[in-house]
């Protein structure tokens, strides 16, 4: 039996207001970047949920490329982070405004 | 016509002096005399050559020949054709052979006189001031020769700037430069309105040629006997307008009023510059454009009186000015004023050959007398208040009688040069101005001035060389040497002997033809068809009349100018020949002020440049800055304090652009929703 | 391929200078200058063109290739010189020579950027006066203001900053306006057109112009993009009341900047109305000819009186720019041979004639530190070589018959006067008293300046210019006297360029 397509959405729609409540809440760096990592994740079950729906492999095939985007993501944003800390001693995000103008 | 014979070297006769102008320039630092012995070898050949020239046109030949095309192109003339081409030509008919020899003269005998004025001095700049010479008469010579109008007004132009570099000569002083400034400023505000006749000439008429079947003088009589409608005016009005817009380059040029005040300050540069500048160069170049283009004035009657007015006007004017000023030079130069408004009345009557005639012997006198000046100016080791001569008559004998000679006939005392020529100017105008009242007035002032001429003349010539000597300079002077004198003998005869060219009155009176200028200009040798006295004398519209014959006439007229030339020259013997003449100036009273401050029309000119002119300069220069830069700048900081605001969009922090994102968009999806229906 | 290789010559020209070492920077672009001036002068000597390069003229030195496809549109390398464009060629690749030798003094710093930004320009310069295809035409046209913006803003005077931007602002939201205007009528000109060369255009609008676009009639159109891009072009001439940047930018810029700015960056304003005004829009030239005249008139007298007040010899001679330009517009207006030609005349004559004032300036500036008016005196006993060449170019500028300036100021006049529109003399009489204002502001900032006792105090030695700052001066005065006496040279070709336009096309 399979579940019908409604609860993947729903899961999916789940992850991401979580992810996003996270990015919108935390101030944490490393929090935002799972945060972040959440929000992916909603669009990638999304993805194989309606490649499996469609009996269409190419959303699937995009998961895995979202998944090794999001691996590089968190590599440029974790380097981010360790300059952030480097810089103000703290991971912050909404210390660093010095960039705006 | 074609270029036959010595005419193929006319183009020479302009160019010697370019040459020297350029040998001088770029050699003359390593030359002996600094360029003094090229520009007089070139000057000299220049003579040669312009005698040449006056000898073929006496043997019944003429020149009229386009050297060079300037340009050429379309034109939408009013009549005429439809294309046009300004060219370089050269006309030599006998009014400009005549002008070619006087200008050469001078301009060969000021040349050696700058040897003994200038070089024996030890001025520095020698090289510069040669230089400028030659171009001086280059300059000059090519717009005597110039067979269009375009091409004189172009010669004029380099004239005005020649007459710049001159006169600003010595240019370390504060004075000269802003002399030349003046002179170059006020004749460019005449040169305007010539300017502006030369193109409406050149767009009415399609040519600007001088002589010949397609002549502007002759499209215009042919436009004015058809009736044709010129720019909107009829022809005549037209030809009038046009006429006197040339005629402000006149007045600019020739120091007529009200663009004279530039000439007395031109006293600044050096003596030699002032004797070719009032003799033969850029003071004469004013009268003899109105000379050479004398048929399309004779077109208009209104413009012939104007001329004549402003030319007897100027003549009373500058002559009440010359008596009251202590500088020898400054005397000259508003004696040079006066006389060419003598000649411009004579050209405005109609007496053409009067006018030319005078033009001729002033070029003499004056030259002579200038150069006597700067002889003077060397005695008297560079002083030239008169005040502080005296005495110079036993110790400078050729400079006294040279001088003399020049200022008798600049007095007009007969039998001297001036006497002949000015009476013909005065005779013609009488017999006008019986008929026209305007022309009478003119008369009456011309006549007027001659008293005056007289009296600030020989006001001159007793204080300078009469009397005891009133400074140790006078007492002493220093010795001029040949290069002075030879210019001064061979003027000082000059002066004496050229009213023999034109004895009208003797004419007149005894029926014996002596009157030589008048047959020659009349073409009886040689002339371009159009361009004599003859022709000119159908065109003209005046009536002559007499007072009682024509003897009578001609006796009355000399006999009044004569007998006030004489009273003149005698008030100033009973008041300056005595050893200690005193300044008598409380007898002019509150005139003398008036007098002394040229009626004001410095401070009025002064005024228009400085109290005019530069505060509408000034408030345009605010009214940029302010209103046109501000509006320009008010774009810009409404723009920037706009943006200020909307960046503050950008607060920097990650958490507001992110929530930013997510309203954006939740909005977008609501804005789709509510139009795409949804809900 | 002439023309490629003039431009190729001054592209890699400006790489090379770019990476070159600052000591030889100015000596290797001047070099690498004199290529693109001998070609052109054999340009010059070669041209065999007849006719208006967009009205079915004959082209000299002829190259097309297809470039991008844009829809239903092609954008092509068209390039071509008739008797209009070479003399302005000819005008840029020598006085980039000149203004290359006369900053030899004054630059000392950032030289092989400076050198190879000024070869930048002059690639583009010549791009602009050689593009037959609109796209072309505009990159090129464009691409003059950054390094002109860069020249300014690098190496100009205190406000640099302030004046390049004011420069590059407004000239590019200007260049904007005459952009969209000139789109909106090709697209107008609906199927008539399938390319952005100027010659099918050119022929489009001659045979019965735009059917209507965005809503406007084919007439309204035709009026509304006449007026954009003539605003347009008139801030670049620049014309009163748009020309505030001019004497700013001037002020600021180093003298071979201004050298070129007002030698040639002008003259794009002015050939670029003449090239798509005057061309395109014969109908509405005689329309608006009357206010055009009157602006004309206005920019003439008004920047005269302007220079009248001021201080700064840099900013006398900017205004006095602006008033020489307004004397072209009013030549272009007139609509008749010797008004339009002797405008193109003009933009070539005062591009010489204002190159080799601000040359003049610079020269003395190097010397004395100062142009203030106010604060010299006797320069002459000082220099005498560089103030008689600056003299000379003052009378240039007034003006003086025998040499170029007085040609141009007089056939415009001539030709103004004789135009049709209402009022012609009267307007050209009023125009033709610049000449005395700009005999009045010279003089005075001559008597001022370079007469008197030299009186200037400073704490080192004010000698003679260098020997390399004389020699561009004379070469300029030299081309100057040449043109005035013998002015054919070019006006002869000017004119067979002119007249097609004047007769509507028809050869």
């Amino acid at each position: 039996m399979t579940v019908a397509l409604e609860y993947y959405v729903l899961l999916s729609i789940a992850l991401f207001c979580i992810g996003l409540f996270g990015v919108l809440t935390r101030r944490n760096a490393l929090m935002f970047l799972m945060s972040v990592e959440l929000m992916l994740n909603a669009a990638n079950i999304n993805l194989i949920a309606f490649a499996f729906y469609h009996g269409n492999l190419t959303g699937q095939v995009f998961a895995l490329f979202t998944m090794a985007l999001a691996a590089a993501e968190v590599a440029v944003g974790l380097g981010i982070i360790l300059v952030l800390y480097r810089n103000f001693r703290d991971v912050d995000v909404t210390v660093p405004t010095t960039m705006r103008w | 016509m074609a270029g036959t014979g010595i005419f193929s070297y006319a183009p020479a006769i302009a160019l010697f002096p370019l040459v020297a102008f350029v040998v001088a320039l770029v050699f003359g630092k390593y030359m002996p005399k600094k360029g003094a012995i090229a520009g007089i070898f070139a000057t000299a050949g220049s003579l040669v050559l312009s005698l040449a020239m006056l000898a073929a046109v006496a043997g019944g030949e003429v020149y009229h020949e386009t050297i060079y095309e300037w340009t050429s192109g379309a034109v939408a003339s009013e009549v005429g054709a439809d294309g046009i081409e300004f060219t370089f030509g050269i006309l030599i008919d006998p009014l400009s052979a005549l002008m070619l020899v006087i200008v050469s003269l001078v301009a060969v005998l000021v040349h050696v006189f700058s040897l003994g004025y200038m070089n024996a001095e030890g001025e520095t700049g020698l090289p510069r001031y040669y230089a400028e010479l030659g171009l001086f008469t280059f300059s000059m010579l090519a717009f005597v020769f110039a067979d269009n109008l375009l091409m004189a007004f172009m010669f004029f132009e380099l004239v005005g700037l020649c007459s710049y570099l001159l006169i600003g000569f010595w240019f370390r002083t504060k004075s000269a430069p802003s002399a030349a400034k003046k002179a170059f400023l006020v004749t460019r505000f005449g040169d305007y309105f010539f300017l502006i006749g030369v193109v409406a000439i050149a767009a009415t008429f399609g040519t600007v040629a001088f002589a010949g079947d397609d002549s502007f003088v002759t499209a215009a009589e042919t436009a004015i006997d058809d009736g044709t409608q010129l720019f909107g005016f009829d022809a005549q009005t037209w030809v009038t307008i046009t006429g006197l817009l040339v005629l402000g380059g006149v007045i600019g040029k020739s120091a007529q009023f009200p663009l004279h005040t530039w000439l007395p300050d031109a006293m600044e540069g050096p003596t030699t510059v002032s004797a070719l500048i009032h003799a033969a160069t850029m003071v004469a170049a004013g009268v003899y454009l109105v000379a050479r283009m004398f048929g399309y004035y004779a077109l208009s009657p209104t413009a012939l009186a104007i001329i004549a007015f402003v030319g007897g006007f100027t003549a009373l004017f500058a002559a009440t000015m010359g008596v009251v000023k202590d500088d020898i030079k400054q005397v000259l130069a508003y004696s040079t004023i006066s006389q060419y408004g003598y000649m411009m009345l004579g050209l405005g009557v109609g007496g053409y050959v009067a006018g030319v005639f005078h033009l001729m012997n002033h070029a003499f006198f004056k030259a002579l007398l200038f150069l006597g000046a700067g002889a003077v100016i060397i005695l008297m080791h560079h002083e030239q208040d008169m005040w502080k001569m005296g005495g110079l008559k036993d110790k400078a004998p050729v400079t006294y009688y040279t001088f003399l000679a020049g200022a008798l006939a600049l007095a007009g005392i007969i039998p001297f040069s001036g006497f002949w020529s000015k009476d013909e100017i005065l005779y013609d105008a009488l017999i006008v101005g019986l008929e026209e009242p305007v022309i009478l007035a003119a008369y009456a002032m011309g006549l007027v001035a001659v008293f005056f001429t007289g009296f600030y003349t020989f006001r001159m010539v007793f204080l300078t060389f009469h009397g005891e000597p009133r400074s140790e300079a006078a007492e002493d002077p220093h010795p001029v040497g040949w290069a002075v004198k030879v210019p001064l003998i061979t003027l000082g005869v000059l002066a004496l002997v050229a009213g023999i060219a034109n004895l009208a009155p003797v004419y007149k009176l005894t029926g014996i033809e002596l009157t030589f200028l008048e047959s020659w200009l009349d073409g009886e040798y040689g002339a371009v068809e159009g361009l004599t006295y003859s022709a000119y004398g159908e065109l003209l519209a005046y009536e002559a009349g007499t007072i009682g014959t024509e003897q009578q006439t001609v006796l009355i007229a000399a006999g009044v100018s004569l007998l006030l030339a004489f009273s003149g020259a005698g008030v100033a013997w009973k008041l300056y020949n005595v050893p200690e003449p005193s300044r008598h100036v409380t007898k002019l009273g509150g005139a003398y002020t008036v007098l002394r401050s040229n009626y004001y029309q410095d401070e009025f000119q002064v005024w228009l440049a400085e109290g005019v002119t530069q505060p509408i300069a000034r408030a345009a220069d605010r009214f940029d800055r302010t209103v046109i830069d501000g509006t320009v700048n008010g774009v810009s900081s409404i723009s920037l304090f706009g943006s200020n605001r909307v960046k503050r969009l950008q607060t920097g922090i990650v958490t507001n652009y992110a929530a930013l994102l997510v309203a954006g968009f939740i909005g977008l999806l609501l804005v789709l929703g509510l139009y795409g229906g949804w809900f | 391929m002439m023309i490629e290789a003039l431009i190729a010559v001054a592209l890699v020209g400006a790489l090379v200078t770019f990476v070159a070492p600052n000591r030889i920077a100015g000596k290797l672009a001047f070099a690498i200058s004199l290529v693109p001036v001998v070609l052109s002068l054999w340009l010059f000597t070669a041209f065999d063109g007849s006719g208006n390069a967009l009205l079915e003229g004959s082209l000299a030195f002829e190259s097309q290739y297809e470039w991008i496809q844009l829809g239903e549109y092609s954008i092509s390398w068209f390039v071509g010189l008739d008797g209009i464009s070479l003399p302005l060629v000819v005008l840029t690749t020598i006085l980039t020579s000149a203004a290359i030798m006369s900053s030899w003094t004054p630059i000392d710093d950032r030289e092989s950027q400076f050198y190879g930004l000024v070869l930048f320009i002059e690639a583009n310069l010549i791009g602009v006066f050689a593009a037959l295809d609109f796209f072309l035409w505009f990159i090129f046209w464009e691409a003059v203001l950054i390094p002109m913006y860069l020249l300014i803003g690098i190496w100009g005077g205190p406000r640099r900053k302030y004046a390049a931007i004011k420069f590059f602002v407004y000239t590019n939201v200007a260049s904007l306006v005459m952009f969209g205007a000139f789109i909106a009528l090709v697209f107008g000109l609906g199927d008539s057109v399938t390319s952005f060369a100027l010659p099918e255009i050119a022929t489009a609008m001659l045979n019965g112009g735009p059917d209507g676009f965005l809503g406007l009639e084919g007439t309204t159109l035709t009026s509304v993009v006449f007026i954009a891009m003539f605003l347009g072009f008139a801030v670049k001439v620049p014309v009163v009341p748009f020309h505030t940047w001019l004497p700013d930018a001037h002020v600021e810029a180093p003298t071979p900047a201004s050298v070129l700015l007002a030698g040639v960056l002008l003259k794009m304003g002015t050939y670029a109305l003449l090239r798509f005004n005057f061309t395109m829009f014969p109908g509405q030239v005689e329309t608006y000819a009357v206010p055009i005249a009157a602006i004309a008139v206005i920019s003439v007298i008004y920047g005269a009186m302007l220079a009248l007040a001021q201080t700064d010899l840099k900013r006398i001679v900017a205004y006095s720019s602006v008033s020489s330009m307004g004397y072209v517009i009013l030549g272009l207006i007139a609509y008749t041979q010797f008004g339009v030609g002797g405008a193109t005349f003009q933009m070539v004559s005062h591009g010489f004639i204002s190159g080799l004032m601000f040359m003049a300036v610079g020269v003395i500036y190097n010397a004395t530190h100062t142009r203030l008016v106010t604060d010299m005196s006797g320069m002459a006993d000082r220099m005498p070589i560089a103030v008689g060449i600056l003299i000379a170019g003052a009378f240039g500028y007034m003006g003086l018959p025998l040499m170029s300036g007085f040609y141009g100021e007089f056939t415009i006049f001539f030709g103004a006067f004789q135009a049709d529109f209402a009022y012609a003399p009267l307007f050209t009489s009023l125009a033709m008293f610049g000449i005395v204002i700009v005999a009045g502001y010279l003089l005075f900032a001559l008597q001022r300046t370079v007469f008197g006792p030299y009186e200037l105090e400073t704490d080192y030695e004010v000698g003679r210019a260098p020997l390399h700052d004389i020699v561009p001066m004379f070469v300029l005065l030299g081309i100057i006297i040449l043109l005035g006496v013998a002015p054919d040279l070019i006006f002869e070709m000017i004119t067979d360029a002119v007249d097609p336009i004047l007769s509507g096309g028809e050869q």
